[in-house]
């Protein structure tokens, strides 16, 4: 009788904790999305001065320093520092910004800049051909951490200025007060894109020639860091560069950061009006917000520059055999990989993200059954589904880390390789690990491949990822150790194609190749969604950079514009 | 040790039959479901487990607790992770009670009197350790048991060591070393994470209570009249330990060993947790909380279910020492 | 004296020991600390030009020598770290004349920060914690530990036994998750998490994880209490007090409590030692930016000198208090072995 009762207690007890829990855990889950806080004029208003646009981060900023290493936060902050010579537009073409205007010659093997005049930097000096060349020599000199120095070996003099043999940069040459020339060893139709990259862009005297770690950051930019604006760990300000070389602009007071916060307190001080803009949703908010009616017109999808995909190295049985890797890339459900976060993927269907495309339509590998287990059948192992027998007949190991999409993504990829008889085994490591691995020469059979495009041109994809002399026994960046001549050729020449659209061409003949060879079974793209408050105005989502605030007003009553200068962040 | 009048005061005490008629549960949840249950818990439903705004559906007929992210069945894997989590938590008992008796033991009985080490055993202990230290594992336990065997086939002399001294001294840093270092450490060192490693990397780090412990314990029982007495007489060493100090210490090794169980459930969760566990897709308890987390607001059953079925295990496990403390000990608590 | 002068010795042996263990594990782990300064990106001229920086090309032999050497040593007084860059990363800890001793623990690879600098911001915080929860703790465990003591074997005895193992056997991310979803998202009293810009901030957002560590380790503390409590409270010089007429509260008070509080001390002690190393999961899960937190970034990026002091401090800290524990009682009570309790805070 006594046991029982014991049991009746037990039972009691169990149930009583689970009711608790799942009383508990509804208490704070499912809230309905809180109305915008509306502009306070209508769409035709003028753009109004003043306020400070307030954003938080879930990581920590590194750095602001462009020729140090740059990471996805400090991108942002150091764009708004930093003006560059060219920028992209919302296109992403090159356009002029610091530079008044250039002219290409000799096929491509020299460019000549001229800068604008009375561009006055931060400290109130005036940007001249002198600050370029100098603020260029201090990215690429050797002491100093930066990670895009190897993309300028194209420069004349670059080995022996890298070797440190040389004192300064041969193929910069400062000519005049406003006129700068570059000159490379051989011609290069892309080179205007590189020198938009943060590394390039030009930084006060005070600067100096050799990269320091307490150096105050100081450029041409729209926004300006004043000594002790950045709290590392806390949060930064910048504020407003009175001159600015576009006249009238920035509209902004300042633009705010706090560092290390989490997305459900995002969410709060952002429902609250405490935060301007949220860029760090989960896949699920970003889902709600895009499908809310009231929100949609606040919303705004970020540049689609980054492309992730399953990484084959060609190298290691059974993907040495493009049958095998052809019956992967059709194997995939990319809708089933959509699902895990609809917001925010998109599927990838070839060999370039959506935003450098050649042909946003066009379809170079997609879901096709009957067609994997065909190419399984003509690389010699084929699969009978309904006995389960056939296929590769050894367990193949996955690598993967344990963050963000690919823990949801890898074992959708076991069960579809599994129904076209390849068995993976997901490998779980470190992050560090991961790379070290992934980028090692022999070491992987498959493994989760991303990349986030440096610069938005196809050359950025294609030069690191699948040219042959990208390859290197560690540290690739090929990590399906893909070669193919008639691929390098065509990479080879689109640099030195200076008409864009025989460049396209030839791009596009390149991206066919990928796709039917198949080094990477492409699966889906990835970008941001951020969501402002409505009485922010003015935000349009550049297609390289994050946050590109220069020309975002505010526009809310007076005494909330009172509140919001004054008080901070509970 | 367990004899009819412990019994009795265990059966007597309500929340430790509680705590057993939980886990007796609990172990029939993991047995049976999956030989019950229509989904596996490996296989993701689509289109039915997809819900009409593309999250994943909650409880409800066809799946009784819900699907995950990517859409498999909550139940079926909340019992084969019960399997896994039980064996795991079990055998890494295992392996930490054998070690921490071992140590314990040897370090109480020879406390202050120092241990006689022949020559080939010390020989082979330190190779291993060298052997270790390079990553030869399967050199340094050849090289151990080579020298355990060749000391115990022939009489060798050697040097008396204060093993006691020697082993607590083990004990202060390894307690000193942050755990995250060394579980990443021998995660890093072994190729990939599998039962196996987990469970023998939570036994190699979890002996250090019991040690100490049983180390106490022995202290205790080697002055009792008997064994000092048995001890005077000139019996062996091994005799002595076996008919007297080993029947002793039974009970506050198997209370131990019941709590560790306990404890080893959560350091797997833990474990999961953090990312160091068992790859995927395998689901444990721990491994399923920490998939769970990112959609908390949504899908609050996702994290609810394992929250609560490893509360109640480690519950029951706790409560079922507890009883046994109090049974086999009702005077001195 | 002589014994202190052992103990004291074993210490450094001990703290030696360990952090030249961590050194070992830390080159050991495949992961390159370049690759993760450059990003996945990089190409590898790039790569190997920031590990050249970073000066871990070098022999780890070579590498180890350095560390020790360059750990506690004497430099200046007073330091310029423009005018000289080999004192740049060093903290001044004692002054002797017109020299002091520094202790240095290099720069960090990816925050750029040298390390002393880190650890003096995130010490203090990792202290309040510590102290807050074993507050809680102590508070919690005490007054349910005397609860039960008094009124053993009754349904509120083993209520509060029952309940206590509930907070024992709920992980510590389990337990902080509940407390985040009640008093955080549910009910909006406390911040959900972080560490706030002013005084009044800190002390909100040191609540839920001093609760949550409190919460984990009070149940200890009640069956320490209990057990302890209960064995004094039937002995016969205590019945006697009572007997004589001396009211309850303070019989329990004066002679109980006394003589129960030593064992509690000696574990308050050695565990306060414990989660001065950071309570890892806590910090992470509250996004408390202590010593823990610290620790757990460093690891996922292979930041060897971070890395490396945090070890330093945790096993300091544990020594120390060890120590100080052994220093207050002469022998420790055997029955202090739950050593997983410590662990995976």
């Amino acid at each position: 009788m006594r046991s029982i009762r014991a049991a009746y207690d037990a039972l009691a007890a169990a149930l009583g904790l689970s009711a608790i829990l799942l009383l508990v855990l509804p208490a704070g889950c499912s809230r309905a999305l809180s109305d915008p806080i509306p502009p306070v004029h209508d769409d035709e208003a003028a753009p109004r001065r003043g306020g400070t646009l307030r954003l938080a981060s879930i990581s920590d900023l590194r750095g602001l320093d462009p020729a140090g290493a740059v990471d996805g936060l400090s991108l942002g902050p150091v764009h708004l520092i930093f003006a560059g010579l060219v920028d992209y537009d919302e296109h992403a073409r090159i356009v002029p910004e610091l530079a008044d205007h250039w002219s290409v010659e000799d096929g491509g093997r020299t460019y000549r800049f001229v800068l604008r005049t009375g561009v006055t930097m931060h400290d109130g000096t005036e940007l001249t051909a002198d600050d370029v060349k100098r603020s260029i020599e201090r990215a690429l000199h050797p002491s100093t951490p930066s990670q895009f120095a190897s993309y300028f070996t194209g420069l004349v003099g670059y080995g022996a200025y890298a070797n440190g043999e040389a004192e300064h940069l041969e193929g910069v040459v400062a000519e005049g007060r406003y006129d700068v020339r570059f000159r490379l060893q051989r011609p290069d139709a892309t080179f205007p894109y590189l020198l938009a990259l943060h590394a390039m862009r030009p930084t006060c005297k005070s600067a100096g020639y050799r990269y320091s770690d307490t150096w105050l950051p100081c450029g041409a930019g729209p926004f300006k860091l004043e000594r002790g604006g950045w709290q590392p760990g806390t949060s930064l300000r910048l504020v407003r560069h009175p001159g600015y070389f576009r006249p009238g602009l920035p509209y902004l007071d300042a633009v705010e950061w706090t560092f290390n916060m989490q997305e459900p307190a995002q969410r709060m001080h952002f429902e609250r009006g405490e935060l301007d803009l949220v860029r760090d949703w989960t896949d699920i908010t970003a889902a709600r917000f895009a499908a809310d009616p009231r929100w949609q017109k606040y919303g705004a999808v970020e540049g689609d520059n980054a492309m992730y995909g399953e990484t084959m190295n060609t190298r290691v049985p059974p993907f040495d055999n493009v049958e095998v890797r052809r019956a992967v890339a059709a194997a995939i459900d990319r809708e089933h990989y959509r699902l895990t976060g609809p917001a925010r993927m998109r599927v990838l269907t070839q060999a370039l993200p959506g935003s450098v495309a050649v042909d946003p339509s066009y379809v170079g590998q997609r879901y096709d059954y009957a067609a994997a287990l065909e190419h399984m059948r003509k690389a010699g192992y084929p699969y009978d589904p309904a006995t389960g027998r056939g296929g590769w007949p050894d367990p193949i190991e996955y690598l993967l880390y344990d963050q963000g999409a690919v823990t949801l993504t890898a074992p959708l990829l076991q069960q579809d390789l599994a129904r076209i008889g390849l068995r993976i085994r997901l490998k779980v490591v470190s992050f560090p690990t991961f790379l070290t691995l992934q980028q090692r020469a022999g070491a992987v059979a498959i493994s989760l491949g991303s990349n986030l495009l440096d610069y938005p041109e196809p050359s950025a994809v294609f030069d690191g990822l699948f040219t042959t002399s990208s390859i290197s026994p560690e540290g690739t960046q090929n990590t399906s150790f893909y070669s193919n001549p008639r691929f390098d050729e065509l990479a080879a020449k689109a640099h030195l194609e200076l008409d864009p659209e025989r460049r396209r061409a030839l791009y596009q003949e390149a991206n066919a190749i990928l796709c039917d060879e198949a080094p990477w079974a492409f699966t889906f793209g990835f970008h941001f969604y951020d969501v402002h408050q409505g009485y922010v105005r003015g935000f349009r989502p550049h297609p390289v950079w994050p946050l590109d605030v220069g020309s975002v007003w505010l526009d809310r009553t007076g005494d909330e514009l009172e509140r919001m200068l004054g008080g901070g962040l509970r | 040790m367990l004899d009819a009048r412990a019994l009795a005061r265990f059966r007597r005490n309500r929340s430790a039959v509680a705590g057993a008629v939980v886990v007796a549960a609990l172990v029939l949840f993991a047995l049976v479901i999956p030989l019950l249950s229509r989904h596996g818990p490996l296989t993701s439903n689509f289109p039915d487990g997809v819900g009409p705004d593309l999250m994943p559906v909650g409880p409800c007929a066809e799946f009784p607790l819900g699907v995950d992210r990517i859409f498999r069945d909550v139940l079926s894997r909340l019992a084969v992770a019960g399997r896994l989590s039980l064996v795991i938590a079990t055998s890494a008992t295992l392996i930490a009670t054998a070690i921490g008796t071992v140590v314990g033991v040897v370090a109480g009985y020879y406390e202050g009197s120092g241990l006689k080490v022949p020559w080939p055993a010390l020989a082979g202990l330190v190779g291993a350790i060298l052997a270790a230290l390079l990553g030869w594992m399967w050199v340094a336990v050849s090289v151990l048991l080579a020298g355990v065997a060749t000391s115990a086939v022939r009489h060798f002399s050697g040097p008396r060591l204060n093993v006691d001294g020697v082993l607590m001294r083990v004990v202060d840093v390894l307690l000193a070393f942050p755990f995250l270092l060394l579980v990443m450490a021998i995660g890093a060192s072994l190729d990939h994470t599998s039962s196996v490693t987990i469970f023998v990397t939570l036994g190699v780090t979890g002996w250090l209570g019991i040690a100490r412990v049983l180390r106490a314990k022995t202290l205790q029982v080697r002055t009792l009249d008997y064994v000092v007495a048995s001890r005077a007489l000139g019996q062996s060493t091994p005799r002595v330990l076996l008919r007297h100090v080993l029947p002793n210490i039974a009970g506050p090794l198997v209370v131990s060993a019941t709590v560790l169980v306990a404890q080893m459930i959560v350091a797997d969760a833990v474990l999961s947790f953090l990312g160091v566990g068992i790859a995927p897709p395998t689901p444990t308890w721990g491994r399923m909380l920490f998939e769970g987390q990112s959609s908390i607001q949504v899908a609050p059953w996702l994290v609810a279910a394992p929250a609560t079925i490893l509360v109640m295990a480690v519950w029951g496990f706790n409560m079922i020492g507890e009883g046994l403390r109090d049974a086999l000990d009702p005077r001195g608590l | 004296m002589r014994r202190v002068l052992r103990r004291l010795g074993w210490s450094v042996v001990v703290v030696w020991a360990v952090v030249s263990l961590a050194f070992a594990v830390n080159n050991l782990l495949p992961g390159d600390p370049a690759r993760m300064v450059a990003g996945a990106q990089a190409r590898p001229a790039d790569v190997a030009r920031i590990r050249a920086q970073l000066g871990i090309g070098e022999p780890a032999l070579v590498q180890y020598v350095r560390f020790w050497r360059r750990l506690v040593h004497v430099g200046p007084r007073v330091v310029d770290p423009k005018a000289d860059p080999s004192h740049a990363t060093c903290a001044v800890v004692v002054p002797l004349g017109s020299a002091a001793v520094h202790l240095d623990f290099g720069k960090s690879f990816m925050k750029h920060a040298p390390v002393v600098d880190l650890i003096a911001t995130r010490l203090p915080r990792t202290f309040a914690l510590a102290a807050a929860g074993m507050l809680v703790q102590l508070l919690f465990g005490l007054l349910t530990g005397v609860l039960a003591a008094t009124r053993r074997g009754s349904r509120l005895d083993r209520l509060l036994v029952g309940t206590s193992v509930l907070g024992i056997s709920a992980p510590t991310f389990l337990i902080a998750l509940a407390l985040q979803l009640v008093f955080a998202r549910g009910l909006g009293w406390l911040p959900i998490d972080g560490f706030g810009t002013t005084l009044d901030e800190h002390l909100r957002c040191l609540v839920l994880p001093a609760v949550t560590l409190g919460i984990y380790g009070a149940a200890y503390y009640t069956r320490l209490v209990r057990d302890e409590l209960a064995a004094l409270l039937e002995q016969d010089w205590i019945r006697t007090a009572r007997a004589k007429g001396a009211p309850a509260w303070r019989v329990v008070l004066l002679h109980g409590l006394r003589n129960a509080l030593l064992p509690v001390v000696t574990a308050a002690g050695l565990d306060f030692g414990a989660l001065m190393g950071g309570a890892v999961v806590t910090e992470t899960v509250f996004r408390w930016p202590g010593l823990g937190d610290l620790s757990v970034q460093a690891l996922l990026n292979r930041d060897g000198p971070v890395i490396l002091a945090c070890v330093v401090v945790t096993s300091v800290a544990i020594v120390v208090a060890n120590l100080l524990v052994d220093a207050l009682y002469a022998r420790l009570d055997p029955r202090i072995g739950d050593v997983a309790l410590t662990r995976s805070r």
